[in-house]
């Protein structure tokens, strides 16, 4: 597929101006890619990168195929609409306590280049959340529901997860590409800032998107095993989606949890399959019960 | 059932200081029943997924369990906690019950903001506190001396494939 694929844009290239080529390139991708689902993105990606390199000035805020700093940048903005809508609970003990956490589990993954940046959010609901470029922001209701640090850690890798596998990237740059945000992008009209804001939407409705059922999945199994490398006794994540899954699904704390997330009896039951004895191995695992940071009120 | 959640609470009233107090829990699935906590142990019994289960103790990723016809140990993950299915006292008193109640564990719900999407959709973009939130952050270097304080070592493991089953096809 991509050997032919890579032959027809080639030949293409080669008989059409350059700038034309692109396009029909484009829609070539398109039609190939359409019956591969998933693909797209991927696709989209290669395609920016030559817009970028053709343009003369210096590109515009690319969300195919964001840099580090784009990334980063996009995630701030996010992360900072978020806190407009809770802000972070005034405990710099606390602040400190899971920015160390998170730091150190985020340091097993394959983005320990990021700038990661942990905070725990003045809201009574249970709900965590990740932006690209490293932010991860948990509530303080979940923090309560927390009982060592091996759980927090769960916690944040879960999140840590999403923003290494680009989760929520890929569902911004998808409604990005059905939506007439795409256009924008091609004519590389848009200034920066504006491009930021036709992908983020209106302040902080990202958080309340869902992410495919299969990324939230994927997140937990790649939670326990980052929780797992950093030390930590590996059933953190397990555990608090156990306490989570006891709170009654009427219960407005976890309504909006619920309504992005699959059941967590459901999380439980996926990451059981993927554990069988793979953890049986693995020993001396910790929970610093001890150090675990307990909110004052 | 119903007689169940009528009971628990009354029974767990008159049981006082009992640290071991019965936390309830039910089967997520099918599993065995083994004498200790070791996936090679002797098997004691074994429990359809739906049985009620009483939770004895934990061990790392093992819980004691009784049921109705026998007693041992069972993988964590197989076993749901807490007998609610929707909410009501009853998770709250098994909370109390497990000794969870004193880490603040209990959750007050009332008169606080929630993060609905309404909100979260007009929520405005507050730089005060990304600067705040961007003074917390730590150095891989300092995450590093951190898990060192705390007797914690990075561990080389794989990421868990979709399901053991795929993993061994």
């Amino acid at each position: 597929m991509r050997v032919i694929y890579f032959i027809l844009v080639s030949m293409l290239a080669i008989v059409i101006p350059q700038a034309q080529a692109l396009d029909i390139g484009d829609a070539l991708k398109d039609a190939i890619q359409s019956t591969t689902a998933g693909e797209t993105i991927t696709g989209s990606k290669k395609a920016s990168n030559s817009n970028a390199v053709k343009g003369e000035k210096k590109p515009a805020f690319n969300i195919q195929s964001p840099s580090k700093q784009e990334e980063i940048q996009l995630g701030r903005e996010i992360t900072g609409n978020l806190l407009g809508a809770a802000p972070l609970v005034n405990d710099v003990a606390l602040q400190n306590y899971v920015n160390k956490v998170g730091r150190w589990v985020a340091n097993q993954s394959e983005r320990a280049d990021l700038p990661w940046h942990f905070g725990v959010i003045e809201s009574e609901d249970i709900n965590a959340f990740a932006a690209p470029g490293g932010y991860v922001i948990i509530t303080k209701g979940l923090y309560r529901k927390l009982d060592n640090e091996a759980q927090l850690a769960g916690v944040l890798a879960h999140e840590i997860a999403h923003v290494v596998k680009n989760h929520h990237l890929k569902i911004m740059q998808q409604s990005q590409l059905l939506d007439l945000g795409a256009d924008l992008l091609g004519k590389q009209l848009a200034k920066d800032n504006q491009v930021i804001q036709k992908v983020i939407g209106s302040g902080a409705e990202v958080c309340a998107r869902s992410l495919d059922k299969s990324a939230e999945f994927e997140a937990d199994r790649m939670g326990v095993a980052l929780t797992a490398r950093a030390g930590y006794e590996p059933y953190g994540l397990p555990e608090v989606l156990q306490t989570i899954g006891q709170t009654g699904k009427d219960e407005g704390s976890v309504a909006l949890l619920f309504k992005t997330h699959p059941h967590p009896d459901d999380r439980l039951v996926k990451l059981d399959d993927a554990i069988g004895n793979r953890l049986d191995k693995i020993s001396g695992g910790k929970t610093l019960t001890e150090r675990f940071y307990r909110l004052k009120n | 059932m119903k007689i169940y959640k009528l009971l628990l609470p009354l029974v767990v009233l008159f049981l006082p200081g009992l640290s071991l107090a019965a936390e309830m829990g039910s089967a997520l699935k099918a599993d065995v029943i083994r004498a200790e906590p070791y996936s090679d142990a002797k098997r004691t019994g074994n429990f359809a997924r739906g049985d009620k289960l009483e939770i004895l103790s934990k061990k790392g990723s093992w819980l004691k369990v009784k049921t109705a016809k026998d007693s041992g140990w069972v993988r964590l993950l197989s076993v749901k906690r807490g007998t609610s299915k929707g909410g009501n006292e009853a998770a709250g008193v098994l909370a109390v019950a497990s000794g969870r109640a004193g880490t603040g564990q209990v959750v007050a719900t009332t008169g606080v903001r929630g993060l609905n999407e309404e909100e979260l959709k007009g929520a405005k973009y507050n730089a005060a506190e990304v600067k705040k939130l961007e003074s917390y952050t730590q150095t891989s270097k300092q995450g590093g001396q951190f898990a060192k304080s705390g007797g914690l070592k990075a561990v080389k493991f794989a990421y868990l494939p979709e399901s053991q089953k795929e993993g061994e096809k």
